[in-house]
């Protein structure tokens, strides 16, 4: 279990990028869902041990993170949001390094581990190849494979599926699915299908607070009845939007398919009921905070 | 937006940029610096005179603002310009931003020349400031006070410098790293350039001038000095041009001169067009790929992408973690740095770079009389020990920075971070690999010595061989603990600052302070020399036995920092981002009181090792205590007794007994004092050196003199009346330079393990008789130089040197352990050994003025009548050294005096001093000095030296000079002749040649204009009379010698000394130049030389003009004009030439043989000042030059340029 209370991240400037944060996270794996900005990297960062938070605690299975950092580095698997590796090494050479530096063991020795890991990633094919050489997914997969190694029982996972070709975004997922049956994984990111598809809690992060903690399931079914969809001329949209709560428009092959979001009363005309979605709830959520009325919304949410 | 707006843009936010980047804080901070002390004047031309109202150079003319300027370029600026300008693209690619740039309309060359223009613009600005701020405190706050240093105010003097020295060499450092940041993107190249050049530039093409080099490669290497300071040198300041043309002519630059500069400048521009070209390449078209990279690449392309990748789960895999130990982890870092080494092309560019530079530097080395040195294992160790560490340490400033910042720079810092290995075994691990190439360096630098030794031994027939010994000892003892704690203290500043290039500005600027505090004066102790620098004068007697003990507590204080330092980078070391208010909390009293607190334990052994250093230091023989009595001395004396004429002492009667090993010695000894003058003494005073307590006894019995601060005066019970004597015995013992020493150096005189060298000269180890009016004399109450009357000669002269009164004799009784062999002054007239101990009793067979007592393990060459005792290896040029004493001692005998002693001897001593001194019959000499000078067949440097010292039983100790000017030329300027005299005689005119032109070019480069006197007027105290004394001096007594003629002179010489030895007059110049005029043939003629060499300061300066060959009948003519530009007016032959004079061929041991093509005809001038006249020489030969003064006859300068070749 990870706990965390109280977290508070002022950067100089001052920019107060968590504003006394509380979540506890279970075993399991757990989406932090939020716009850019939101503090979700800032979080993962001090839960990592690579950031010094202003003030607060965070626990994990009872030890102190920021009293002591170097607890968690024994446990943990971390792939940043942004990272590199020795350029002059293979894919391979790079991972290895990595897994002894981990302290990784594996019957079958490290060397065999990093092939195998490569494998799971489906990097086998580039090992010998020197990492500068590497695409920005075949870098992302090394990050994945280095994350995964040893038996972390935390994992953090920053932004994960960025620069991830579909194929391999759901390979990642079959990954992280399977490693969270009996540990923690932390997920940030913006994209809300890989919290959908991943994740049976989420907790929404806005301006360095949490405004939801929630599942998606939770979150979709609050909104049931109150999304719907349809297709408006150009020339319709700004009476749209100024009438209505407009989740999403997308203009698409010249018209704008928009969902909206409608307590009560009639939906416009060409409108109907649809499916609520993880990312209403989120776009929703978003837009409330943007406009000042974030809590009432946050609460319907959490609710 | 245009295209400049866009320059412009990108120009400024670079410029704003490189505001805030902390090494240019840095670099403000340094130029700041010097602008303001380097208008205290510490900096100046050498020129000018010294006494009080002597014009001085101003700091403001415009060559003294371009010797300040080349150098500070170049030494600092191109260092901190290399780095900024290098990083700039290095940087920008690093943050991943130019591809988001040139997604706009910025072209990448308008996007580097910004970059370019930025941050030249940086430098600009802090140069503006440093001119700015000279300006200010030359002109406003010293220029206020009156200093005469400074001239009037002409922004001229500033800005054409900087024109000329500056924009070339910021546009070249900053140009070509900027090129080689951009192509390569590797930091350590952009680092490599301005080191090597800064190498290259400051020990070799702004420096390295010896006598010999030809005058085209030296013109070479000054169009290709970057920093134009020898261009500035060999033009205008080696030879003094006086202070009023320093002070008021302008700088006018030659065209080859000035294309060269323009040549710099352009090199850095073209470089900077390069860069945008190949970034241009690079960025837009994927990069600059040669024909094997494309093939490969290709290769890859093809390589197949899996379909099928396993379905297995991770849970297969079935892995655990268990952290790394902590020598694992160390081991597995390390090996990785070494890896990236490796792999990295710096190392394969800096180790060759830095080998080249040690290596040449010490082929290149320049001894005594710019003879080559001989290259031993102990002098390469101890010479190259400076210049490795200061490079080294550069390297491993800029490795192990950019190790801990390698992470962060390719992004894997937070996965690096977030792994379990511990900090600890990181930093090490980053260290230890890193040393890699400080070991990689000084294994190769080893190798490289062991290869020149041998090739030396092989190759050029000398007889030493290799010795691994001296360079463990050294190197180990001094580089490596240097090495650990830097890179420490590198790793520590990191970790604190957390930014590379503060680290790189601190770091240089922490080693640019210390070498340039070291090399101007500043005398750290053993307690703040944390570099190492000048820590070895090595000695192949024995090694360390000056300074091991402080060296040894001064590397273990070095090295018990390292603990706290390593503690301080664990603690502060960037694996977890700091929070800004945790710093602030940390920063409170409390917490940091406590962090103290915590720290202190590794602080302790620091503390106690520098504690011990600092007092141990102040009690020793160095420390201020140390000279408190000589303060003491001074005040209660020296109203009383300066003008005290003391009777003479006749006999000294010594008992010495020496522990090498614990640097003691038990004196018992009694002075035997003679009135040889006209009036009674009532008071005899005796000076002591610190050896309390002393006994002393007054005709043999116990005697209580009265004790003014070690000025002890006796009172006889009645007056010594004249024609009476008196002894005044003594008893004591005491250690030599007592405690441990206060900062590193060598030592005059000492009793070591090694050796030991003492002279009667001051109170080191015997008393002196009357008061010495040296002692107690520093800054605070020094005078000017005494004002002597032209007439001051008349009458009794006291002796320059010496105990004054007639010469007397010694008795040295010396105890020593056996393997020791003890030297007096005198012959030996017992030798034996009781109990492990030898007793040896040297007695004087003939009077002697002064007495010195040598010893150590020797071996003994013996010659006729002279004796050499050296270090048992030392024997490489013992048969030229006792071929020079034989040959003085014959020579001087038949030329000057019949030496009257048994034996002439040589003692050897440890390099601790690097002197020579012709003690009477016990001649010193430094183990540097002439045993292991590499004499080769033109320098004979070790025939040369021992000429030279040998002299001095004629000229220093038969004839003693007078106190007052001119007296010191008697005794060196007369040792230098003889030497001349000397090296014809055994090696014929070649020789006789090559040195009197050495020595007229020590003269030429060592004079000041302004400071010099006439040879009757020089005393010493003004700047540039050591080069008069000794060279002008020999020089002008050679060309009296062609006035006089040989025979003549010669005469004249004898019964000069015959007459002063002994006479209570003791003589100078007028007196010998009185005896001399009775010798010489033509009285007018002799008057005449006399009067413009001695009594007035002349030197003439040949050129040639107008010079012409032409065919008449069978031979040919010569026409041409020759002017003296200089002053005095002499004789001098001109000569036309064809051939080498001089053959090899035959050439038995140096002597003189001429060449078979060899022809020259001659014709002669005579010049005065500023006179000029025709010539025809006819020849029956076609002649391929023209010089003047053939066979080296008159004295002149630039006698180089004095010549006309077809």
């Amino acid at each position: 279990m990870l706990e965390i209370r109280n977290l508070v991240k002022v950067y100089p400037g001052p920019v107060a990028a968590l504003q006394g944060v509380s979540l506890d996270v279970p075993q399991g794996m757990f989406g932090l869902l939020g716009p850019n900005g939101a503090g979700k990297t800032t979080l993962m960062r001090i839960v990592a041990g690579l950031l010094e938070p202003t003030s607060g605690t965070v626990h994990f299975n009872g030890e102190d993170i920021v009293a002591d950092p170097r607890r968690i580095r024994r446990q943990l698997g971390y792939l940043p949001q942004d990272f590199g590796f020795y350029p002059h090494l293979t894919g391979e050479s790079m991972l290895r390094f990595l897994l002894v530096l981990k302290g990784v063991q594996a019957p079958q020795g490290v060397k065999r581990l990093a092939s195998e890991l490569l494998d799971r990633v489906n990097l086998s094919y580039a090992a010998k190849r020197k990492v500068k050489g590497y695409s920005g997914g075949m870098r992302q997969r090394l990050g994945i494979a280095q994350a995964l190694a040893g038996d972390p029982r935390l994992l953090v996972v920053d932004e994960p599926t960025a620069g991830l070709d579909p194929e391999e975004r759901l390979r990642f997922y079959r990954l992280l699915a399977e490693l969270a049956e009996d540990r923690t994984v932390l997920l940030s990111t913006h994209i809300v299908d890989d919290i959908s598809v991943l994740c049976p809690r989420v907790a929404i992060m806005y301006d360095g607070r949490f405004v939801a903690d929630t599942t998606p399931a939770e979150a979709r079914s609050r909104l049931a009845g109150t999304i719907y969809q349809g297709v408006v001329e150009k020339d319709d949209l700004d009476r749209i939007d100024r009438d209505y709560r407009v989740t999403q428009a997308i203009l698409f092959e010249g018209r704008n398919e928009v969902r909206i979001h409608l307590d009560e009363g009639p939906p416009p005309e060409g409108f109907e009921a649809a499916e609520p979605t993880l990312e209403d709830a989120y776009l929703l959520l978003a837009q409330a905070n943007a406009s000042g009325n974030g809590s009432a919304v946050a609460e319907e949410a959490r609710s | 937006m245009n295209s400049f707006a866009r320059w412009w843009e990108v120009a400024r936010r670079e410029f704003l940029a490189g505001l805030r980047r902390p090494s240019n804080w840095v670099l403000l901070l340094i130029v700041g610096l010097m602008a303001w002390f380097l208008s205290e004047g510490s900096v100046t031309i050498s020129t000018g005179g010294s006494g009080v109202g002597a014009e001085r150079p101003h700091i403001t003319s415009v060559f003294n603002q371009s010797l300040i300027q080349c150098v500070i370029i170049m030494v600092i600026a191109a260092w901190f310009m290399a780095i900024s300008c290098g990083m700039v693209v290095i940087r920008d690619l690093e943050l991943q931003v130019v591809e988001m740039f040139h997604s706009t309309r910025l072209t990448p060359r308008e996007y580097v020349w910004g970059k370019f223009g930025g941050a030249v613009g940086v430098f600009a600005a802090i140069w503006m400031f440093y001119l700015g701020l000279s300006m200010f405190a030359a002109h406003v706050v010293r220029g206020a006070g009156g200093s005469d240093l400074v001239g009037e105010f002409a922004l001229g003097n500033y800005l054409f410098p900087t024109l000329l020295f500056g924009v070339p060499q910021i546009l070249l450092f900053a140009g070509v790293p900027f090129l080689l940041g951009t192509w390569t993107r590797r930091p350590i190249l952009v680092f490599a350039f301005p080191l090597a050049a800064i190498l290259v530039t400051m020990t070799f093409l702004s420096s390295w001038s010896p006598s010999w080099l030809p005058p085209e490669i030296n013109r070479l290497l000054m169009l290709l000095d970057p920093s134009g300071s020898r261009w500035l040198n060999e033009t205008f300041l080696t030879v003094d041009r006086g202070v009023e043309f320093y002070n008021t002519a302008p700088l006018d630059p030659d065209t080859g001169f000035l294309l060269s500069r323009m040549a710099f400048g352009l090199v850095g521009l073209a470089a900077v067009a390069g860069a945008a070209r190949v970034y241009a390449r690079r960025t837009l078209a994927g990069g600059v790929e040669s024909r094997f990279l494309r093939r490969l690449r290709r290769r890859r392309a093809a390589l197949p992408v899996p379909a099928t990748p396993s379905k297995a789960t991770v849970a297969d895999l079935e892995m655990a973690t268990r952290p790394l130990g902590f020598w694992k982890a160390t081991k597995l870092i390390a090996r990785s740095e070494v890896r990236d080494l490796v792999v990295r092309p710096g190392m394969y560019l800096f180790v060759p770079l830095i080998l080249f530079q040690v290596l040449t530097a010490t082929v290149l080395a320049i001894g005594p009389f710019n003879s080559r040195i001989l290259l031993t294992s102990g002098a390469l160790a101890a010479s190259q020990l400076n210049t490795l560490n200061l490079l080294i340490c550069f390297l491993l400033l800029f490795y192990t920075v950019e190790s801990l910042h390698k992470e962060r720079s390719r992004r894997l810092h937070e996965i690096f971070s977030s792994t379990p290995v511990g900090t600890g075994a990181v930093l090490l691990g980053k260290t230890l690999g890193n040393s890699v190439v400080a070991g990689f360096i000084l294994l190769a630098a080893l190798i490289g010595d062991a290869v020149m030794i041998g090739w030396q031994q092989l190759f050029g027939g000398s007889p030493v061989g290799f010795d691994a010994f001296p360079f463990l000892a050294a190197w180990g003892l001094v580089l490596i603990p240097t090495f650990i704690f830097w890179t420490a203290l590198i790793t520590a500043l990191f970790s604190l600052f957390r930014s590379r290039y503060a680290v790189y500005g601190v770091g240089t600027a922490l080693i640019i302070y210390t070498v340039f505090d070291m090399q101007t004066g500043g005398s750290p102790t053993w307690v703040t020399n944390w570099l190492g620098w000048n820590f070895v004068s090595w000695s192949d007697m024995g090694p360390f036995t000056l300074h091991g003990t402080p060296l040894v507590l001064n590397r273990l204080l070095y090295l018990s920092l390292v603990p706290l330092l390593v503690a301080l980078s664990v603690k502060w070391f960037g694996r977890q981002d700091f929070d800004a208010m945790g710093i602030v909390h940390r920063i409170r009293p409390k917490p940091l009181l406590l962090g103290t607190l915590r720290a202190l334990p590794f602080a302790a052994p620091a503390i106690i090792l520098a504690s011990t250093l600092a007092m141990k230091g102040e009690s020793g023989y160095q420390g201020d205590a140390a000279d408190e009595w000589t303060e003491d001395y001074w005040r209660k004396n020296t109203a009383t007794w300066t003008d005290f004429r003391m009777p003479s002492v006749t006999h000294v009667d010594m008992n010495l007994d020496f522990e090498p090993g614990e640097r003691s010695v038990a004196v018992e000894g009694e002075y035997t004092f003679h009135n040889h003058r006209d009036h009674a003494y009532e008071r005899i005073p005796v000076t002591a050196g610190p050896w309390d307590p002393i006994e002393w006894t007054m005709e043999g019995e116990s005697y209580e003199p009265d004790d003014r601060a070690n000025l002890f005066v006796f009172t006889p019970d009645e007056p010594l009346e004249p024609g009476d004597s008196l002894t005044i015995g003594f008893s004591y013992d005491f250690v030599f330079m007592e405690g441990m020493s206060k900062r590193p150096g060598g030592a005059g005189q000492f009793i070591l393990e090694s050796g030991i060298v003492l002279t009667a000269f001051s109170p080191t180890f015997a008393p002196v008789p009357g008061y010495l009016p040296g002692i107690g004399v520093d800054g605070d109450n020094s005078s000017e130089p005494r004002d002597y009357e032209d007439d001051f000669f008349e009458g009794e002269t006291e002796p320059l040197f010496g105990w004054g009164g007639a010469p007397f004799t010694v008795r040295t009784r010396i105890t020593t352990p056996e393997a020791y062999t003890a030297n007096g002054v005198g012959r030996k007239v017992s030798d034996e050994v009781v109990d492990g101990r030898r007793t040896v009793v040297w007695e004087t067979d003939h009077p002697v003025s002064l007495f010195n007592v040598v010893a150590g393990k020797y071996a003994v060459s013996e010659g006729d009548g002279t004796a050499i005792y050296h270090h048992p290896d030392h024997d490489y040029n013992i048969e030229e050294m006792t071929a020079a004493l034989d040959a003085a001692r014959r020579y001087y005998s038949e030329w000057f005096y019949p030496f009257p002693w048994e034996l002439l001897k040589i003692s050897e001593f440890p390099a601790y001093a690097g002197y020579a001194q012709g003690f009477p019959t016990n001649i010193t000499f430094s183990e540097g000095i002439g045993f292991l000078a590499k004499s080769d067949p033109l320098s004979h440097v070790a025939f040369m030296v021992v000429a030279h010292e040998a002299a001095h039983q004629w000229w220093g100790n038969l004839l003693t000079p007078g106190e007052g000017p001119g007296g010191n030329i008697l005794s060196e300027g007369m040792a230098h002749y003889a030497t001349t005299l000397l090296h014809g005689q055994v090696y014929g005119d070649r020789y006789r040649i090559e040195f009197s032109k050495r020595i007229e070019e020590s003269y030429g480069d060592g004079r000041f204009v302004d400071s010099e006197r006439a040879m009757v007027k020089t005393d010493g105290s003004r700047a540039g009379d050591g080069t008069v004394t000794y060279d002008k001096g020999g020089w002008v007594m050679w060309m009296l010698q062609q006035e006089m003629g040989r025979d003549n002179i010669l005469a004249g010489l004898r019964a000069f000394i015959a007459k002063y030895n002994p006479d209570p007059d003791f003589p100078v110049i007028q007196d010998m130049l009185a005896v001399l005029r009775d010798f010489a043939p033509d009285t007018t003629a002799f008057d005449d030389f006399a009067a413009q060499w001695f009594h007035d300061v002349v030197v003439p300066e040949y050129e040639f003009s107008d010079v012409t060959k032409e065919r008449e009948g069978d031979g040919w003519v010569v026409r041409g004009t020759v002017a003296n530009a200089g002053t005095g007016r002499m004789r001098v032959e001109v000569g036309a030439v064809v051939g080498e004079r001089w053959s090899d061929e035959g050439d038995d041991r140096g002597r003189t043989v001429v060449a078979d093509g060899y022809r020259d005809a001659r014709t002669a001038v005579v010049l005065g000042a500023g006179e000029s006249a025709e010539f025809v020489i006819r020849a029956d030969f076609e002649p391929e030059r023209v010089l003047i003064d053939p066979d080296v006859l008159v004295l002149q300068l630039n006698r180089e340029a004095a010549v006309f070749e077809w």
